[in-house]
Parts: C-alpha cells; structure tokens; sequence
C-alpha cells in the first residue's frame, strides 16, 4: 500500500511556480522550521482561546498538534472553541465587538481581506519567514506587503467518480495527469454518456459552487482563459469572450440535465452527500471532504480521483484556510508561538496527513506525505494545487471578495436556473463586481 | 363573601381586622408586586425594547462589523432599499406570503375548528394532531420540509412518482415551486394556532342561539355564517394581527427550507434582513433598516385593524 501509494505521489508532489521550488530548503530559525521550544511567555502561564469550525479529522489532528505544542510549552495551554462555519463569522464578530476576541482563529484565504481591511490582525512580519511558503499561497495572507496570518493548509477540487458508473457509460479515457485532463468538450462527451446511463432521479455529476462556494465557478473561468479582476484589481474583467463562453458551458449542465437542478449556486445540496448518497456518478469536491466521503460511502461502491478538466489551461479553486490571531489580543506574544508551531513542518505535515490536506510549506510541498484516508485519491488534489497562480489568489483574496462571491451567487443562478443569457449574465456581473470593488 | 369575591362582585372589600383602615388608600401600591411585575419588566427591557431602540439607531448608522463602530448615515440605508431589487422582491413576497398564508389558515383554522367541536369521534386525538406542529420549532419544521420536498430524493415526489407519475415537481429549482412548498409547510403549522383560538371561541357560544336560530328555520350554512361567525369576531380580529405579524416576520422556516431560493423568489424580509446583517457582507446597519420596515408596517397594519375592529364594535 504504502509502495503504491509513494510511486502514485512521486509523479503529483510538488506545489506553485517551478521557480519557487528551487529555492525549497531555506528554512530559518522563523516559523517554517523546527518548533519553537521553551516555557511561556514571561507573566506565568497562559490559556489561549481557537476559534475554528472542524470537521472530526480535522479537529483530531488539531487536537494532537496542540498536545504536542504544549508539551513543549508547559506554561501555555490552547482551549479550542469548535463552531459551525456557518456561524464562525457571527461569533467571531460578536467577540470583537464586544472587545474580548480569541487569542487566535481560523479564516479563510477568501475572507482574509475582510479582516486586513480593516486592521484587526497581528502583523507577522517578525514571525513568519515568507520564503518557507509556497509563494503564491503566502500571497494570500498578505496584505499591504505584511503577512497577517500563517497560511496552514489548502485544499483543492479535484474530480471523484464511480468506476461503475464510468464502466456502464464505456469511459474508459481516465486522465492521471494535467496534461491528460479532459477538455472541455472531451468533459461534454463523459457527461452526456454518463447521462444517458443514470437512473431517473441521478444525474451525471455535481459541481461544489453551493452556497459560499459560488467563487469555485471561478475554475472554469480561469480554464477558459478569463479572468474575474483586471490584473490591478481595481475593476471587473468577467464580461469578455471567456466569460461569456464559461457561462454558456456552465450553464449548459443545467440545461443539458448533467446535474440536478437542485445543485445550483444557491442550493444546499453538497458534493459528498450527493456522491455518498449514489445520486451522481462525478463529483467535483476538494481533498478535505475525502475523509468524510469516505466513511460515507463505505463499501457501497468503488470509486478513483482525477483532475478537473481543462481549456486553454487547467485550474482549481483557492481553498483553505490561515490562522491568525488579532493584534488587540492579550497573549499576542504566546498566540506568535503556537502560529510558528503551526506551520513548522512537523505540525504541518501530521496535520495534512491527518486530514488528507495539502501543506503551505515549500519542505513539504516538495516531499511526500503519508495521507491518513484513501492516500491512492490524493495525487490529482496536489496536481491541482500546481495550478494555482498568484494572479488568481490575488483575484480572491481582495478586501471585498465577499461581495464578489455574492455577486457571483446571484448573478449565476440567474443563468443556471433562470435561463438568462450567457451575455446578461456577465453584463450583469461586471456590473455588480464593479460596484463592489470601487 | 371573600374578600376576591366581594372585590369581583363591586363591593368594597371587608377590611381585615387589626388593620388600619387608613391603609387601604395605599393597597393601589403593593410592593410585592414588584417582584411578579420585575422580571419581566427586566427581560422584556433587555431583550425587546433595549434592541429595538438600538436597530432604530444602527438603521441609520454604517456599522464596521468587527470593530462596532458606527457611522452615521441619516436615511441612506433606507434610500439604499430603493435600489435594492432583492429588497423590493423581498416586500412583494412578503405581501403575497402574508396574503397567502393568514386567509388560508385562518379558514381552515375555523373549519377544523368547527369540525372538533362538533361530535367528531376522538376529538382529543385531533386536537393534538392539528396542535401539534405549532409546538415544534420553526427550524424542525424546516428540516421536515426538506425531506418532504427535496425535489431529488424528497418523500413527496417519490410519492408522486409512485402514483403515476412521470416525474416530480421542481420544490427547489423553479420558484413558484418552491414558494408554494413554503406556503404548504407554513399552513401545516399556523392551522393549528387558528384552531385552538376558534375552538375556545366557539365554546364560549351559547348552545341556545343555535336553538333559536334552527327554529326560525336557518339551515347549517345559515346557522355557521349568521351565528358562529359573528360570535367569533372576537378570534377572528386577535388572529388576524397575531397571523399577520408572523408572516411578516416569518424567517426560521424559510431559512432552513430554501433559503430564500432558488434566485430570490422565496426571499421575505425576515430573511433579507438576515442575510444582509449576518451574511458575507455583514452590512448590519443595512440589516436594521429592513429591520424597521419590518417593525413600521406590521404596526401600521396593526392600528389599522384595531381601529377599523373598533369602529365595527361601536356599530355593532
């Protein structure tokens, strides 16, 4: 198993700009490195508050990190305060508000412009080394040249499908690299013999743009060429040839019945219930849901993993998350320390490994990780994640992006279940982003 | 006669001995009273009127959502509303929703009503099968909804598949749909409320007026539309408002059945308000503005049935 699995990963392991690997072992005595060791912070000991929202993997694996962490620090101790993501916002605003915010929480890369914006955070310019990162996913902590938060982990959406269904429909041409993926009219063949052999009630996939999720639309855009911001970030540059076209494709899943009308950009129907359920033959869902779909799906029926398909280029969406802490906190000091702990490479890797996630560090971007569930689906997830550029994590990481994801959400499932026109729709959204960036 | 009987009768109450009868002026003002009175004073202040003073100042004001601090705006938060064309679907869906829902559970409401008072076998068990899904939570009643009417796996469409035929109705997915499901779910908790009301109502109607009224001849529907319904006008005028301002403040429900989708056609207030406040764009000013036309039309709508059942009565 294990022999499998490292020759699968040999090829995929291996994240960001080619460049930015050459340069993967200068690692300093900041964060990035070994973990900190030694007492608390001067003033006795100390019990820091983390705000997160966790599935059972994950917060296992945040559970041992922060054992470990206090081992080698005796003085601090880390209460975890584990909320839905639903209401994480809410709590976490609640808290500020009333002056009295955790010692440290979790945000995501997408939300992470909210919280610079309006210069809630520490600056952890003193205590994060930046070449230890991946540098386009850095990108995404960093606001105004100072990094605010330690990026931990992504996860990207890479294709699940039953090898039933796939055998049923005679697909047979299953890519294993970006430069076999699909295209997009190779990904409309699969999908109408997929159609064709689903039962009433199945359809031949899902895509995960449900609710908070709309900016994944974002994928096809990117594969297509577009682009959602102009490159100064300053305007909208979705009502091109690219938008329109990835609307029109989009669009056409609806309309072609790939997927269930049910599965829009509003719905709160989601990938892994609808895969562990059997409604779908493929379903578009990043590598933190693997453990979930996982125990779901049990022995129903086998499934493998692949890449998402491609047009001009191949493209995943920016999931994940950062920790942070803010920089009114009263144990700032304590708080840096469990940040650097968090994204050495030991926490790291048995936190990804844990949770089936991908790391931030270039140490281990560029090694291989014993993933804890189904480690044979991974290497198509760590192949997508090469795809990420500092272009589009700068698109989805602008202080406003919550209005844009919004627009998104809006202005799509007028599209998907509307039935309005592909140059409407991007009319209509470059308005909205426009508004929401000026 | 006791002292409460003796008070109820109109009399002056017998003065207990050894007391003073100059202490009777102040008996107006009994201290223990406080201490029934108190803790709803207190809660209704913290948790109904402190809020609602504090969304009409955050309506005009621009919040920051993690710092608190505010801004002040004047009425741009609700000139923002004319150009909302999610606010507006909002209003118009709350109309239709309150024009919907409050007729038609209230008619149901006083037929079951009628139906359990009549010599119905097992009347109790009735009851509480109507009753019953006013006591669950709005959300649960949600959730069940989302069982029902999932429009893949849904209860309801497997059922109509099953009968025959060719395929479900789009609950999620087309928002006519999906706006009667909500209407649906939303009839199967209020009918309840309007019944129990009725069923007290009609109990209080003298048995001989229905005597009087079959031997002047009057047959049943005579009898219902003559009797019974004048005689719980009183009901009627209290679960108007009572249903009005629920299915202007309508949210729990809605929240977790569709989620004001698919677009915005079961977006209502409630759930505008909600998002706009506690969503991604946590504009929480914005959200206490709708907050306040929420509040200013159901006491607009209020004043205008307490007076125009006010008049009736004096007519009457």
């Amino acid at each position: 198993m294990s022999l499998n699995r490292r020759q699968l990963l040999a090829g995929g392991l291996g994240l960001g700009a080619a460049a930015g690997l050459s340069a993967c072992s200068g690692l300093t005595s900041k964060a990035g490195s070994s973990a900190p060791s030694g007492g608390a912070s001067a003033g006795g000991p100390v019990e820091l508050t983390f705000v997160n929202w966790s599935g059972d993997e994950e917060k296992a694996a945040f559970d041992a990190v922060i054992a470990s962490f206090q081992q080698a620090n005796p003085g601090i101790t880390i209460k975890t305060d584990t909320v839905p993501y639903a209401s994480v916002q809410t709590n976490l605003d609640t808290r500020f508000q009333a002056g009295n915010p955790p010692d440290l929480f979790r945000v995501s890369y997408i939300d992470m412009g909210q919280y610079t914006s309006q210069d809630v955070l520490l600056d952890l310019s003193a205590s994060l080394d930046a070449n230890a990162f991946e540098p386009g996913l850095f990108s995404a902590v960093v606001a105004n040249g100072k990094p605010y938060g330690a990026p931990h982990q992504i996860d990207t959406t890479a294709i699940l499908y039953r090898k039933d269904a796939f055998e049923a429909a005679g697909i047979t041409n299953i890519p294993t690299t970006l430069e076999e993926a699909w295209t997009w009219e190779q990904f409309t063949d699969a999908s109408n013999k997929l159609a064709k052999v689903t039962k009433s009630g199945q359809s031949a996939f899902i895509y995960d743009w449900q609710s908070a999720g709309a900016y994944r639309w974002l994928t096809w855009l990117f594969e297509a060429g577009g682009a959602l911001l102009t490159p100064d970030l300053k305007a909208a540059a979705i009502d091109s040839d690219a938008g329109r076209k990835t609307v029109d494709f989009t669009s056409g899943f609806f309309k072609n019945g790939w997927v269930a009308k049910n599965s829009s950009v509003k719905s709160t129907t989601y990938p892994d219930a609808a895969f562990q359920s059997g409604t779908v033959a493929m379903a578009f869902a990043g590598s933190f849901l693997v453990p979930t779909i996982n125990s779901g799906v049990k022995q129903k029926f086998e499934y493998g993993a692949m890449p998402q398909p491609r047009d001009v280029a191949a493209s995943t969406d920016l999931g994940g998350n950062a920790v942070v802490a803010p920089k009114s906190g009263k144990n700032t000091e304590a708080a840096t320390k469990f940040l650097q702990y968090l994204v050495s490479e030991d926490a790291m890797r048995t936190y990804c490994q844990a949770t089936n996630q991908l790391p931030t560090l270039k140490s281990l971007t560029a090694s291989q990780l014993d993933f804890a569930i189904r480690p044979d689906l991974m290497a198509p997830f760590v192949l997508q994640a090469k795809t990420l550029t500092p272009e589009q994590v700068a698109q989805v990481t602008v202080p406003q992006f919550a209005n844009l994801n919004l627009a998104l959400q809006n202005e799509l499932e007028k599209a998907f279940l509307g039935g309005r026109s592909a140059a409407d729709t991007t009319a209509a959204l470059a308005e909205a982003v426009q508004k929401a960036v000026q | 006669m006791s002292q409460a009987a003796a008070l109820a009768a109109g009399q002056d109450a017998v003065t207990p001995a050894g007391r003073s009868p100059r202490r009777r002026g102040r008996s107006l003002w009994e201290p223990s009273a406080l201490l029934f009175v108190g803790p709803s004073v207190l809660l209704a202040l913290a948790f109904l009127i402190l809020p609602m003073l504090g969304t009409f100042f955050y309506s005009t004001q621009k919040v920051s959502p993690l710092t608190g601090d505010t801004t002040p705006l004047g009425l741009e938060n609700f000139r923002t509303m004319l150009g909302d064309d999610t606010f507006v679907r909002a209003l118009l869906n709350t109309a239709l929703f309150t024009v919907i829902t409050v007729p038609l559970s209230m008619a149901l409401g006083l037929a079951l009503a009628v139906l359990m008072n009549s010599v119905l076998p097992g009347r109790k068990i009735w009851r509480t099968v109507v009753y019953l899904p006013l006591v669950i939570s709005g959300v649960s009643v949600g959730l069940i909804g989302t069982f029902l009417y999932n429009e893949v796996i849904g209860v309801v469409n497997k059922l109509l598949v099953a009968l025959g035929a060719s395929s479900g109705i789009p609950w999620q997915s087309n928002g006519a749909w999906a706006f009667i499901s909500v209407v649906l779910v939303t009839l199967w908790i209020r009918v309840g409320f309007s019944m129990i009301i009725y069923l007290a109502s009609l109990q209080a109607v003298p048995p001989d007026l229905y005597e009087a009224a079959a031997l002047d001849g009057a047959n049943g529907w005579q009898r219902f539309r003559n009797v019974t319904v004048p005689l719980v006008g009183p009901a009627t005028f209290f679960l108007i408002i009572m249903n009005v301002i629920y299915s202007f403040q309508v949210f729990d429900t809605i929240f977790v059945l569709t989620n004001g989708g698919p677009g915005n056609s079961t977006e209502v207030l409630g759930t505008w308000a909600y998002k706009v406040a506690f969503g991604p764009t946590r504009d929480q000013g914005y959200g206490a503005a709708i907050g306040v036309v929420i509040f200013v039309l159901t006491l607009v709508f209020t004043i205008v049935q307490w007076r125009a059942n006010r008049s009736r009565d004096e007519v009457a």
